[in-house]
């Protein structure tokens, strides 16, 4: 006297068409980002010396990540605050520069941003290392300054300065791209709507554009300080050593140093810092809204 | 337009206690319903009554909770849309924006399999039928009109050659002209070509001039169906009454004298007869008249001209008696009193609708 | 206050491209060392450098290599960010705004952790790194680029288009090929320009994950810190040049299509 099953519990084993569709890029994720994720967890906490996760748990790496006779917490300082600093630098930049290609170009706008997308192509290396040909001593400033008489270039190379730039210029399209996104989603008649009511340039942006186009804007800050937060090239070939940031240690943990645990701890470190604001600040954005541009 | 349509009894589709919802919130509680052989149907009813997921149920794309939809008497509740020999027009028509107008009328053909050439001709009388411009062919549907794209749309439809065709308001995007001149080719092409049309809309008018029947959607349930000329004089309810235009409204209670508002005992149709304590005098704002001097009516009452504004083909005029407002519609051309004026209204008990409340 | 966005926004542009023309400037000199301005205008320029590079056997095997990288890893971004991409936008199943979040995760890494973590995981594994250990690791960071690119085309698609379809008889593959495919084509398109550029210049993920095999931007790297070589400005611009082209021929052909269609 077998019942059929009732039709609920049915449709419940057969997965659904969404976790089905997204099944591959579940696994891509589970196989090249969680397990190796959990790969470096296992071997911050292998002893010193060890070169593959080794049972433990052994925390001297994580002791000495927190030493700050080791200055690795100095370094920690060192690299979140240049990252603050790209993101205050690019969101007033990149604030008046999108608003110009979303209400400026009217049908060059696509061209002005395949123009802005370009350089993501191009190896961050190859055009900070243009930066150092443009910096250097007989270069393309102090060349050009030289040869219209006002005397030597000035002498930007190898400063903390230097290496703040290159990363503002590496990062300026993962801000520019999502605040365009953003300030897209402020529709136009809101804006016209606030200045019949008599609000004030600055009112209407403080009060209408900037709320409504948060949820770009946020994007494009978690982007751009995640990023910068795990900056190499930058310190390497314009700051030239005047500043270490925590992607170089790491570097020089697995390199010169041999030090695996050591290595995994900090970048682990790092992974957990910008992970969490990440998770923290996706949680609050409606990503249809400001993709799908429902409003 | 309006005479009961085509008489034959056998329903070509048949809904028996349809029921679907959403989340735990019915939205079709219990429908039933005889579509005949050849006869176009309008659903009409306000916003949230159900009228689209009643379609989507008859079209194959949401699966009734409860219930039969039958085909010639053969059952289809559990077909897949591909597999139902029926097709309806989107409200937004779903024109596929990549094809040419010629790539979506010949898309039904050509996913069954029917040659090139013969897709072609197929394509052309349909554009000729539907009244289009052979040389829209090769136009990309973005180029299009609206009118011109509902146009195709139902030439997509018919190469589909169903066995009925649903309509879910495709007409609501266009301006009212030409809403109108569409609406009756619409009519005009249904009959020519004899399919059964179920035509879903919330405006009244539109389904006025084009159907056979009416059936009046509430909240999930059929009010009642019949002739527009049946719906409009004998509403079963006053929702649907109401559904049918304006109304001056005497609410009533029953004691032992008969009925009465606060005591005023309106002459009543003869033959009505209501069961429970509450009831609705229901009178059309042309069934009301204003009396001339010695003139009598059954019921008559002492009125205060408010306003009178011209409305085409008739004037509405608002006065005030009994403490409120009675609309009361006057042919152009009739002399009307000035706002301000005092006259008498009056009416017959023969156009009162009583109904239960 | 227009003129003076415009201005700004022009000014921007050309900071952007700044170092890129020097580089340019640098590889077309003909000394050992550069020199700006040349001193001699006319004569002081020269191909030189990019015939030693064209000419140079150990770059052709670092072309290919990239070359190669970045084709197996457009063609399976398409793949993962087409099915990724119903999921963030089409379907409305229970675990979306958890997907969502989930794509977007590894864009906010640092990409040399990421690529120091797979490396760690290969090794674990007992995987020599190569250029297939390379594919894999672009595969994560650019499969969620892919996946929003095509997103974003997937949003402005009715799914009443797939119902009419449906409705009129086409099943389910006849809809997937004359509907669903056609309306993303163009998003799916970009998407694969998308993979092919981001792969071809990737340098943090390839550093750690390509091993013995060498890519561009892995050897300009090495060569930069090394010390100067024209070579190296010579070949990133070659690169970029290189780039430029496969974009402008990916923007040719999508119009294109958009005009037949």
């Amino acid at each position: 006297m077998a019942a059929p099953p009732p039709a609920r519990s049915r449709r419940r084993r057969r997965l659904s068409p969404g976790l089905r569709a997204a099944a591959p890029v579940l696994a891509l994720l589970a196989f090249g980002f969680a397990a190796p994720l959990a790969t470096v967890a296992a071997m911050s906490v292998s002893p010193p010396g060890s070169f593959a996760p080794a049972p433990g748990p052994d925390l001297q790496a994580w002791a000495r990540l927190v030493d700050p006779a080791g200055g690795l917490p100095g370094s920690f300082a060192v690299t979140l605050g240049l990252a603050a600093a790209t993101v205050a630098a690019l969101l007033a930049i990149c604030l008046p520069l999108a608003h110009a290609l979303v209400h400026l170009f009217g049908r060059w706008s696509g061209l002005v941003s395949t123009l802005f997308v370009f350089p993501l192509f191009v190896s961050e290396n190859v055009r900070l290392y243009g930066w150092a040909l443009v910096l250097l001593k007989n270069g393309l400033l102090d060349g050009t300054m030289k040869a219209l008489g006002l005397g030597p270039g000035p002498d930007w190379l190898f400063t903390p300065a230097i290496t703040l730039a290159g990363m503002i210029y590496v990062h300026l399209p993962f801000m520019l791209f999502p605040v365009v996104l953003g300030l897209s989603l402020v529709p136009r008649e809101t804006v016209e709507a606030a200045r019949d009511l008599g609000a004030s340039r600055a009112r209407i942006w403080a009060e209408i554009v900037l709320p409504l186009a948060s949820p770009g804007i946020l994007i494009g800050m978690l982007l751009t300080f995640t990023l910068a937060a795990g900056a190499l090239a930058e310190a390497r070939i314009l700051g030239g050593q005047s500043v270490i940031p925590v992607a170089q240690e790491i570097e020089t943990a697995f390199s010169y140093a041999q030090d695996w645990p050591g290595g995994a701890a900090m970048a682990l470190a790092l992974v957990l810092i910008t992970g969490a604001l990440a998770l923290a600040l996706l949680a609050a954005i409606d990503l249809d809204r400001l993709l799908g541009r429902r409003r | 337009m309006t005479e009961g349509g085509p008489a034959a009894p056998a329903p070509v589709l048949e809904l028996r206690g349809l029921v679907k919802g959403f989340d735990g919130i019915p939205v079709i509680r219990g429908i039933d319903l005889a579509i005949r052989e050849g006869e176009f149907l309008s659903v009409v009813g306000p916003s949230g009554s159900g009228k689209s997921t009643l379609l989507r149920l008859l079209a194959g794309l949401e699966r009734p909770d409860a219930g039969e939809i039958l085909l010639r008497e053969r059952v289809m509740t559990c077909l897949t849309p591909q597999e139902r020999p029926t097709c309806l027009v989107f409200q937004s028509l779903a024109l596929f924006p990549h094809k040419s107008v010629g790539g979506n009328i010949e898309f039904p053909l050509k996913v069954r399999g029917v040659p090139g050439r013969a897709r072609r001709d197929r394509a052309r009388a349909l554009m000729a039928l539907v009244q289009l411009d052979p040389a829209y062919y090769r136009r990309n549907i973005r180029a299009l009109s609206g009118g011109e794209r509902q146009r195709v749309a139902l030439a997509r439809a018919l190469a589909y050659d169903p066995e009925v065709l649903f309509f879910d308001e495709p007409l609501s995007a266009l301006d009212q002209r030409l809403r109108r001149s569409l609406g009756a080719e619409l009519a005009a092409l249904q009959r020519a070509t004899g399919k059964t049309f179920v035509y879903i809309t919330h405006a009244l008018d539109e389904a006025m001039g084009m159907s056979h029947r009416i059936a009046v959607l509430n909240a999930g349930r059929i009010a009642q169906i019949g002739t527009p000329d049946e719906l409009y004089a004998q509403p079963v309810d006053r929702f649907v009454a109401e559904t049918f235009g304006a109304l001056n409204v005497i609410a009533l209670t029953r004691d032992a004298g008969g009925w009465h508002e606060d005591g005023w005992r309106p002459v009543l149709p003869p033959d009505a007869q209501i069961a429970g304590e509450a009831a609705v005098a229901m009178i059309r704002p042309e069934a009301l008249r204003l009396l001339g001097p010695g003139e009598t009516a059954a019921n008559r009452l002492e009125a205060e001209v408010m306003s009178d504004r011209g409305l085409g083909a008739h004037h509405r005029l608002e006065l005030r008696a009994r403490g409120r407002v009675w609309l009361l519609d006057l042919p152009r051309g009739v002399p009307r009193p000035a706002p301000g004026a005092t006259v008498a209204l009056g009416w017959d008990p023969a156009d009162t609708i009583l109904r239960a409340r | 206050m227009r003129g003076l966005l415009r201005g700004w926004t022009l000014a921007v542009l050309a900071l952007v491209y700044l170092p890129i023309l020097a580089g340019a400037l640098a590889g077309l000199s003909r000394s050992r060392y550069f020199l700006f301005p040349p001193r001699d205008w006319a004569r002081d320029w020269s191909l030189d450098w990019w015939a030693k590079v064209a000419g140079a056997l150990e770059i052709r095997a670092l072309v290919a290599n990239s070359l190669l990288i970045a084709a197996v890893v457009t063609v399976l971004a398409v793949g993962f960010g087409l099915c990724g991409a119903l999921a963030f936008a089409r379907h409305g199943w229970r675990g979306r705004r958890w997907f969502q979040r989930l794509v977007l995760l590894p864009l906010c890494f640092p990409q040399p952790v990421l690529g120091l973590a797979a490396l760690m995981w290969f090794d674990t594994l007992g995987i020599g790194t190569g250029w297939r250990t390379a594919a894999v690791a672009h595969l994560v960071w650019i499969v969620p680029v892919v996946t929003l690119v095509i997103a974003i085309r997937v949003y402005g698609f009715d799914p009443a288009l797939e119902e009419a379809a449906a409705d009129l008889g086409a099943s389910r593959l006849a809809i997937w090929r004359e509907v669903t495919l056609p309306m993303l084509w163009p998003g799916i398109w970009s998407g694969a320009l998308f993979a092919f550029l981001l792969s071809w210049g990737n340098f943090p993920l390839s550093l750690y994950t390509a091993g013995a095999d060498g890519t561009v931007p892995k050897w300009l790297y090495a060569k930069m810190v090394a010390g100067y070589s024209p070579m190296v400005p010579a070949l990133g611009t070659m690169s970029t040049i290189a780039a430029a082209l496969v974009l402008g021929a990916g923007a040719a052909v999508a119009r294109l299509a958009r005009g037949r269609g």
